[in-house]
């Protein structure tokens, strides 16, 4: 990396690191919030396309598929919130306060709203599972394993993680002593036409799903629907099935737009490599 | 009575190792290590654990030999004020009830506590208990 782009680099992890401490005092899933896309750095650039978008790609069995197109390059990033609507939410989406959270769910949730989310695990580097791993800011690509019957989600953003969603017909692991609760839980899916769908449990209780806050146990089943109306548009909708947190099942979801630069606008249309680097408390003095 | 024993004593791993990774959820669940006791130089550990099924707080105290299985416990999302009683044997191997009332503090955080009072047998005291990591 020249000078120049170490600069650069340098500027956005200040950026970064600024942009996360004022998302912990701002956030909130009162109203729909929107992970911040790419932004050009100083050219006025634009991640995102201009115009009306291609139709989206395809594969040899005529299948829509989530990653870009042949001879392209980019991925997705800059997701929404699956409570609240406006923005890249779904007009659909149940305001937050009627969210039929249990009352020890809703206490919690009020709490840490008032406290500016300030014990967010995220915010300590550790995975964000559930819809929370497309709203974390540094982009996701789906990299489709065909002959292996399987879909892999690499994000840029927190640790780094990756999620497997596999897509052999097998049954989710039963809920016993055996199964060991992880931050992605486990996941099966199928397509169903141009839409996967994708049914995961297992998940831990050491983060938070979403943006915001919302609670959830390790009791949490999540049903998730991938669609890509347009190349520039990933469609996300999740039904949240927590018996233990909610009173009922719910539905949410949100778009993701497509990227076709680089994170700091600059073309190339690839994630960059970005390290959260847990319990940092010097941050100013890293270059 | 020795297999009792080692049941008893498996039953009580296998607690604690599956309530080990909840941090976030229901804020009751998991392990708690604190004391009780009558003044600040009589303390007696105590070990706490909750579980949450989605409608009732389950747990036992001193998970063990001598393990007391939780009744009546409760958590009041309002106050954030806890409940719970059990009945289970004292330093002498008489059996003794207790009652523990008490409040979440530093409630979003993995380590937080509950303090409150701790009645057993005819003995009232304080009690403090911290939620392992």
């Amino acid at each position: 990396m020249n000078k120049s782009r170490s600069v650069i680099a340098g500027g956005w992890c200040v950026v970064a690191v600024a942009a996360v401490a004022l998302g912990l005092v701002l956030a909130s899933s009162s109203s729909a919030q929107e992970t911040p896309g790419p932004q050009a750095k100083g050219k006025g650039k634009k991640g995102k396309a201009k115009g009306p978008s291609m139709p989206a790609p395809r594969n040899k069995d005529g299948r829509v598929t989530l990653g870009p197109g042949p001879g392209q390059n980019g991925f997705w990033g800059g997701g929404g919130s699956i409570t609240g609507r406006g923005g890249a939410s779904l007009p659909t989406n149940l305001m937050p306060a009627d969210v039929p959270l249990q009352p020890w769910a809703r206490a919690l949730w009020q709490v840490r709203q008032k406290e500016g989310q300030k014990d967010d695990p995220h915010a300590r580097c550790l995975p964000p599972g559930g819809p929370r791993q497309f709203q974390t800011p540094n982009g996701f690509e789906f990299i489709e394993e065909q002959d292996r019957k399987r879909i892999t989600i690499i994000f840029g953003g927190g640790p780094r993680s990756w999620r497997f969603i596999y897509l052999d017909g097998r049954r989710l692991p039963p809920n016993d002593e055996d199964r060991i609760p992880t931050y992605f839980g486990y996941s099966s899916g199928h397509w169903d036409g141009d839409v996967l769908t994708v049914e995961s449990e297992g998940y831990n209780e050491k983060f938070w799903f979403v943006r915001g806050g919302l609670p959830h146990t390790d009791a949490l089943h999540l049903t998730e629907r991938f669609s890509r109306p347009d190349y520039d548009t990933l469609r996300y909708e999740v039904t949240v099935n927590d018996p233990k947190a909610y009173t009922k099942p719910w539905d949410g979801g949100f778009t993701v737009p497509w990227t076709y630069t680089n994170w700091d606008g600059m073309p190339g249309g690839e994630m960059h490599e970005y390290l959260c680097q847990d319990n940092e408390r010097d941050w100013e003095r890293l270059r | 009575m020795r297999i009792r024993k080692f049941a008893l004593l498996g039953v009580a791993m296998w607690l604690g190792a599956a309530i080990s990774p909840a941090q976030e959820g229901h804020p009751l669940v998991g392990a708690w290590h604190g004391t009780w006791g009558a003044t600040e130089k009589d303390r007696n550990d105590i070990t706490v654990v909750m579980m949450w099924d989605g409608k009732e707080i389950t747990g036992m105290i001193n998970p063990g030999l001598d393990a007391g299985k939780l009744q009546k416990a409760s958590l009041n999302p309002g106050g954030w004020t806890v409940h719970f009683e059990t009945d289970m044997k004292d330093r002498s191997g008489a059996m003794v009830h207790i009652t523990a009332e008490g409040k979440l503090e530093n409630l979003t955080n993995v380590r937080r506590s509950i303090v409150g009072t701790w009645t057993q047998g005819s003995v009232k005291g304080d009690f403090t208990i911290k939620r392992d990591n």
